[in-house]
């Protein structure tokens, strides 16, 4: 009678205190949300415009760069960054990985797979320091071996040459690429074979099978791989602050040279200058471009939410 | 019906049809031929560029492995940085495996599917999203600064507990999944509580999966920069080999990081030095990587082999 007590006792104590546990990740997530909220309302109380913030390009919350030293808060060129090399890298990575994952599931030859399988997965976790460190290292000399001599048409400076949007674009290629080939892969894999079976007993060639039966049925699957893809592509950091390399946007942005010349995004400025602001008032100025990160992180995630639900195969 | 006509009467338009057929099958062909060809094209592509760049940062850091100081707490050393990851590492998941296992029992065996468990993974899925530099901003913001923790140690691994939850609440969730369900009845209809059945039945047969689990957890955390930028600082010490979670230390990847941004030149090794340092540290980094998979993959055929000798 006793022991059976005091087990049910032990019962209760163990649900209670993984009950907790779980409810922690909620708590966390809310704090994330409220901490960060909570800090990036403040420039606009002390000065900052909520509509210049997203239409003028002039990031200088110290106010170095202005004579009087007001600072000015003009986060549009910072996103501008991040949505170039985010769209350009994702671009680049959705036909890689959609042709890869197709090969992967319906042609590649059992060996391949038993060497690609482990090839993906430790790929998947390398640390984004060592690729924006190999681009630093390997590609950003290349792109500017390609680049100098045409560095006077397209009116940039030959010794900076490399750096920037161009190179950033290719890290994030490499950085998303397993990622988006994993979870594409698994879309994939989650469609029946009696799709492929029906499909190719109606006389349909391998192709046609792809492209008709599995590849329409794994659509929202493949969707979802995408946006994890770009929700991975918007909040990476050192890789791509390492190869942008640059304190501001170039004069002449809409020219091929904006690509190949030192440039910003919204994470790099942070993990360069958020150490130093914090303490005076420029903080703020960060804390309300982490918001803005955050946001638009939520969003992607809301929608390969919402194509998560809609697959019929999972 | 159509063949019927045609036996009647053999028209042009029979011989135009089988032609156009012919055409048809041929072009249908030639289209398969060219795909397959091309997806082995831009997988082999994809491969090489994988191989490639794993296989030239393990031998650009070849140089350094050699040189003596590499494994000294000098310049040019990476002991203290050695040090700190696996530091950091335990003392992370000092926090994270027993709250992750926990939240995942109770996802999996104490709570039916329903409302409560899609908020958790909404949840869980939501914090994944979170970029690790906001989230390293977030944990400056309440542990370092809210809670009086400082850059330290300590509110590093906390953040890195944040960051890897959902990720580690995944992998023991499917390790807690994989066990039948035959098991778990056969443990309560022999009167135990659930908690004794969840102690005696459910973990003892998915510790391979927990393990695997926590091995490739390890790997992240070992992985992780920009959580930790803000959190645990880029700078060591003079007394980094103690167990002090107060104090501020960095890790292999912030010291890379660090030498290759603001740091650049402050080594005092020289361009050719420097260069080698950087490459060693991005080679270890990867070594270490490697062996972590290896190990889980060795954990994970250790699961094959326990179910099909049962």
């Amino acid at each position: 009678m006793q022991y059976s007590q005091r087990g049910r006792l032990n019962d209760q104590i163990a649900r209670a205190v993984c009950f907790v546990c779980a409810i922690l990740l909620v708590a966390v997530i809310i704090a994330v949300f409220f901490f960060i909220g909570s800090k990036s309302f403040k420039i606009f109380s002390e000065g900052g415009n909520p509509k210049t913030f997203f239409t003028i390009d002039n990031w200088d919350p110290t106010g170095v760069n202005d004579p009087n030293g007001n600072p000015t808060y003009g986060g549009a060129g910072l996103l501008l960054g991040s949505i170039v090399i985010t769209l350009g890298s994702i671009i680049i990575v959705t036909p890689l990985a959609l042709f890869t994952a197709v090969f992967f599931t319906e042609m590649a030859p059992r060996w391949l797979v038993r060497l690609l399988q482990p090839l993906i997965e430790i790929f998947t976790g390398v640390p984004s320091v060592v690729i924006g460190f190999l681009g630093l290292t390997v590609l950003v000399p290349l792109l500017s071996r390609f680049i100098t001599p045409f560095a006077a048409s397209l009116a940039i400076e030959g010794a900076t040459a490399g750096y920037g949007w161009g190179s950033a674009i290719l890290v994030l290629v490499v950085m998303v690429l397993p990622t988006v080939l994993s979870v594409s892969i698994d879309s994939l894999r989650a469609v029946p074979d009696g799709v492929r079976e029906a499909s190719l007993a109606l006389g349909s060639t391998r192709w046609q099978m792809m492209r008709k039966a599995v590849i329409p049925a794994a659509s929202t699957g493949l969707g979802t791989a995408v946006v994890l893809g770009m929700t991975r592509a918007i909040g990476e950091t050192l890789a791509v602050a390492l190869v942008l390399n640059g304190s501001s946007l170039p004069d002449k942005l809409f020219s091929l040279g904006a690509l190949f010349q030192p440039n910003v995004n919204v994470t790099a400025q942070i993990a360069q200058n958020f150490g130093e602001a914090v303490g005076t008032p420029a903080e703020d100025a960060y804390w309300t471009l982490a918001f803005v990160l955050l946001i638009i992180s939520f969003l992607f995630i809301c929608v390969s939410r919402y194509l998560a639900s809609r697959s019929v195969y999972k | 019906m159509s063949t019927s006509v045609s036996q009647a009467a053999p028209t042009p338009t029979e011989e135009v049809r089988t032609a156009r057929q012919r055409r048809l099958i041929r072009r249908l062909n030639r289209n398969n031929a060219i795909a397959s060809s091309l997806l082995w094209l831009v997988t082999a592509m994809v491969t090489v560029l994988f191989a490639t760049i794993i296989i030239y940062i393990v031998i650009s850091g070849l140089p350094a492995f050699v040189t003596g100081t590499f494994y000294g707490t000098g310049a040019g050393g990476i002991a203290a940085e050695l040090f700190n990851t696996f530091y950091i590492l335990i003392l992370t998941e000092l926090f994270l495996f027993p709250i992750s296992l926990a939240a995942a029992i109770f996802l999996v065996e104490y709570t039916r599917q329903g409302l409560f468990v899609t908020l958790i993974h909404f949840a869980a899925e939501t914090l994944a999203g979170v970029p690790s530099l906001v989230l390293g901003m977030f944990g400056f913001l309440l542990f370092s600064i809210d809670l009086h923790m400082g850059i330290s140690r300590l509110a590093g691994a906390l953040t890195l507990l944040c960051l890897n939850f959902p990720i580690a609440l995944r992998l023991f969730e499917s390790a807690l999944n994989a066990v039948p369900r035959e098991l778990r009845e056969g443990g309560l209809a022999l009167g135990a509580t659930r908690w004794r059945m969840i102690r005696t039945v459910v973990l003892p047969s998915a510790l391979p999966g927990i393990i695997t689990g926590l091995i490739l957890t390890a790997g992240k955390i070992i992985g992780e920069a920009a959580a930790l930028l803000f959190t645990m600082g880029t700078n060591n010490p003079n007394d980094v080999f103690t167990l002090d979670p107060r104090i501020a230390s960095d890790t292999l990847t912030i010291h890379l990081y660090y030498l290759k941004q603001t740091g650049i030149g402050t080594s005092g090794l020289g361009a050719t030095g420097e260069a080698a340092l950087d490459a060693g540290l991005a080679a270890t980094l990867i070594i270490l990587l490697l062996l972590i998979n290896i190990a889980a993959r060795m954990v994970g055929r250790q699961i094959e082999r326990k179910l099909t000798a049962a």
